[in-house]
């Protein structure tokens, strides 16, 4: 069995099965749980613990490996499982290897750190819970009206102030880092954790502003009323232009990609600051400083580290929700699919369209990982410019021009010309960039000129 | 895939202003490397440079695949045998004298001249003991090129294994004494017996100074003499010296 399939078919059809069983189990479970009002106790345990915790603790070997074949090299395999000690399985087993080395290495604690003996341990603790409970407002999939009458949706909690408790909450996650930095009584430590501080805070401005625009947009804050239903065509389900094709709608969607494209890389860079992740990993700079969790060992450190990686899902979570269109194929067929299997096979319909959610989560991840090991550190000046006045000017042009749009036309078609224009403008650039320049005295003289006059062809 | 930046100036063209295209063009080729090291098989091939197929992956899995060493490597050392199995080493000390790494000891054990060994006859001494210190060897290779037997080499294409104690670098004879016999014509063990006095007409071609048969030709031997200054004194040192 060649590696190709190996790697592109059997890998891949896993997880996909994987994710059709667990969101199988989720709706059964919950239809099961629904009469005593605790349906959200089965989304808690199979997308907040076994999805959200399963896919973070892939993600640490994951980075390792993917980081190697960005970089050419093999990447951890030596980890064996007893019978089958012949097949390195991707270097998943080295999972279990991490976990007992974590739990099992010697858990120190700084003698100049005991008179701040429960802050150092609130550290980890309070940098941990905050990017977890974000976890609690994301729509894993669409609310299904099952056989026994109850309405099945696998969220825990939807709030009215929806996004409002995404940003209230993660602003919260400062508080495990500067702790931890200032409860080791380090210096470098203390410098990791201002450093957290400082960015997390700027950051979170530009975080809020960048999503006001679909906010405006689509009127709501609430997660699963931006993703929408593609039979009410609300939300994201919506199409801008839509055809039909063979019976199967055929169309540009409303996603929040195409309405903002520029709110997307807003969010997105934010989002990355906000994970403290390279190229943002100003906190940690373990080239430099440690960073705010030098002092800690065993599992407390685990736990600092787990909580960076839960905290990739569920920004992609959120990412795929606000932008990517949660759990809808977008282009092609999704009113036909509501309209055919939403009706005769709801759970089924809940199933997939759960799975699509998890699909574009995990490819999100993987854009995440790959970003940090693309891109080199900035500077901290540079963070600082980047935050304030980069994107917080962005931010609030991009408000104003899409309010302004939304005004005009409620439909949101301008919106979406507008935001497809940004799309090629960008697309544009990066294709003209990177060019073999051409030879001749005209090229060289005015290459700006020549590079704009190209750009402004593509749109 | 070779790089050409967007323009001469950074400082003017907006595609590196804005930095967001370059980005993407950074994120193209770490997404290109990835996808084809993840889809096709490595080539395990230890000679890296000529490793066929799509992947980039350039690592030797070491304990499994090993890069062999070039023709000329200075690796492991190795005591010459004779064609009998013994040592060519005639524990002369010159590898022990010039390594400057002082990882040589040897022991010498000699001959009886009774002994009806045919070697007894032609070498005076043989290496009880020889032993190298492979952690404080600087592989120079200074101790090959002093060797008058060609005794001992550094051809064997290894380098030292690693051991779990430090005494387990030290290597003696049993553990030295290894790979293919080598042969001069010239060695002292293939002369003919009888040969050690050969019936010349010039005997003292191959006598020894000790053995009376060569006059030595000495300064004041000679009918002339040698002419010599002789001074009375020291040297007067103002000899040198301007006033």
């Amino acid at each position: 069995m060649s590696r190709t399939i190996k790697v592109a078919v059997i890998a891949p059809g896993f997880v996909v099965l994987a994710l059709l069983f667990l969101n199988w189990l989720n709706y059964r479970v919950a239809g099961l749980l629904s009469p005593h009002g605790l349906a959200w106790l089965s989304t808690l345990f199979f997308h907040l613990l076994l999805f959200v915790m399963l896919t973070a603790t892939v993600l640490t070997v994951a980075e390792r490996k993917w980081s190697a074949f960005t970089q050419d090299r093999i990447g951890p395999e030596r980890a064996r499982l007893p019978l089958l000690s012949n097949h390195s399985l991707g270097g998943l087993p080295h999972v279990a290897a991490d976990a007992l080395k974590m739990l099992t290495k010697e858990d120190t604690r700084p003698k100049a750190a005991e008179r701040d003996r429960v802050l150092f341990m609130l550290g980890p603790i309070l940098a941990f819970a905050p990017v977890y409970a974000l976890a609690a407002v994301i729509p894993f999939g669409p609310a299904v009206r099952l056989a026994s009458g109850y309405t099945v949706a696998p969220q825990v909690a939807n709030p009215n102030f929806g996004i409002l408790f995404v940003f209230a909450i993660a602003s919260l996650a400062v508080y495990g880092t500067s702790l931890a930095g200032w409860a080791s009584n380090s210096k470098f430590a203390l410098l990791g954790g201002v450093r957290a501080s400082s960015q997390m805070i700027s950051y979170e401005v530009a975080l809020g502003l960048s999503l006001v625009g679909l906010m405006i947009a689509f009127n709501t804050v609430q997660l699963p009323a931006l993703i929408g239903a593609a039979s009410a065509s609300s939300g994201q389900a919506q199409y801008l232009w839509s055809t039909t094709l063979f019976g199967m709608d055929v169309g540009i969607p409303a996603w929040g990609i195409v309405l903002q494209p520029a709110g997307f890389l807003l969010f997105f860079a934010a989002a990355f600051a906000e994970t403290k992740r390279a190229p943002f990993d100003l906190p940690e700079g373990e080239s430099e400083i440690i960073g705010y969790f030098l002092e800690y060992s065993g599992m407390k450190f685990g736990t600092f580290m787990i909580s960076e990686f839960v905290e990739v899902v569920v920004l992609s979570a959120l990412i795929t929700a606000i932008f990517l269109g949660g759990w809808h194929f977008g282009f092609i067929g999704d009113r036909a699919f509501a309209a055919g299997w939403g009706t005769s096979h709801p759970v089924l319909y809940g199933v997939v369209c759960a799975t699509v959610f998890a699909l574009k989560t995990i490819i999100l991840c993987w854009l995440q990982l790959m970003i940090r090991w693309t891109f080199p550190r900035f500077r901290y000046d540079q963070i600082m410019t980047l935050g304030w006045k980069i994107l917080l000017p962005l931010g609030l042009l991009n408000v104003f021009l899409s309010g302004a749009l939304i005004l005009l036309d409620p439909s949101l078609q301008w919106l979406g010309v507008v935001g497809l224009l940004e799309i090629a403008v960008l697309l544009g650039l990066t294709l003209t960039a990177g060019r073999k320049p051409a030879r001749g005295p005209s090229a060289s003289t005015t290459p700006d000129a020549h590079a704009l006059s190209t750009a402004a062809a593509h749109h | 895939m070779a790089y050409y930046p967007a323009t001469q100036d950074p400082t003017t063209d907006v595609r590196e202003r804005s930095y967001v295209p370059e980005l993407l063009r950074g994120l193209a080729v770490t997404t290109r490397h990835f996808f084809k090291n993840l889809l096709f098989p490595r080539d395990a091939n230890p000679d890296v440079l000529n490793r066929k197929g799509n992947s980039h992956i350039t690592t030797v899995s070491y304990p499994e695949e090993k890069v062999t060493y070039p023709p000329g490597y200075r690796g492991l050392h190795r005591l010459v045998p004779r064609e009998d199995g013994k040592p060519r080493c005639v524990a002369c000390y010159m590898c022990a004298t010039i390594c400057p790494a002082q990882c040589i000891y040897i022991e010498a054990g000699e001959y009886v001249s009774e002994d009806p060994s045919p070697e007894s006859r032609v070498i005076e001494k043989y290496p009880t003991r020889f032993v190298i210190d492979e952690l404080r060897c600087i592989v120079c290779g200074l101790c090959v090129d002093a060797c008058p037997k060609d005794a001992i080499r550094m051809d064997t294409g290894r380098h030292t294994p690693s051991e779990y104690s430090r005494s387990g670098f030290v290597w003696d004879i049993p553990r030295l004494l290894q790979g293919p016999a080598v042969s001069h014509p010239s060695d002292p063990w293939h002369k003919r017996s009888g040969s050690e006095r050969p019936a010349h007409p010039h005997p003292e071609r191959h006598a020894r100074i000790g053995d009376g048969l060569v006059q030595l030709k000495l300064p004041h031997g000679h009918p002339h003499g040698v002419r010599t200054e002789v001074t009375a004194g020291p040297i007067p040192v103002t000899k040198f010296l301007r006033d």
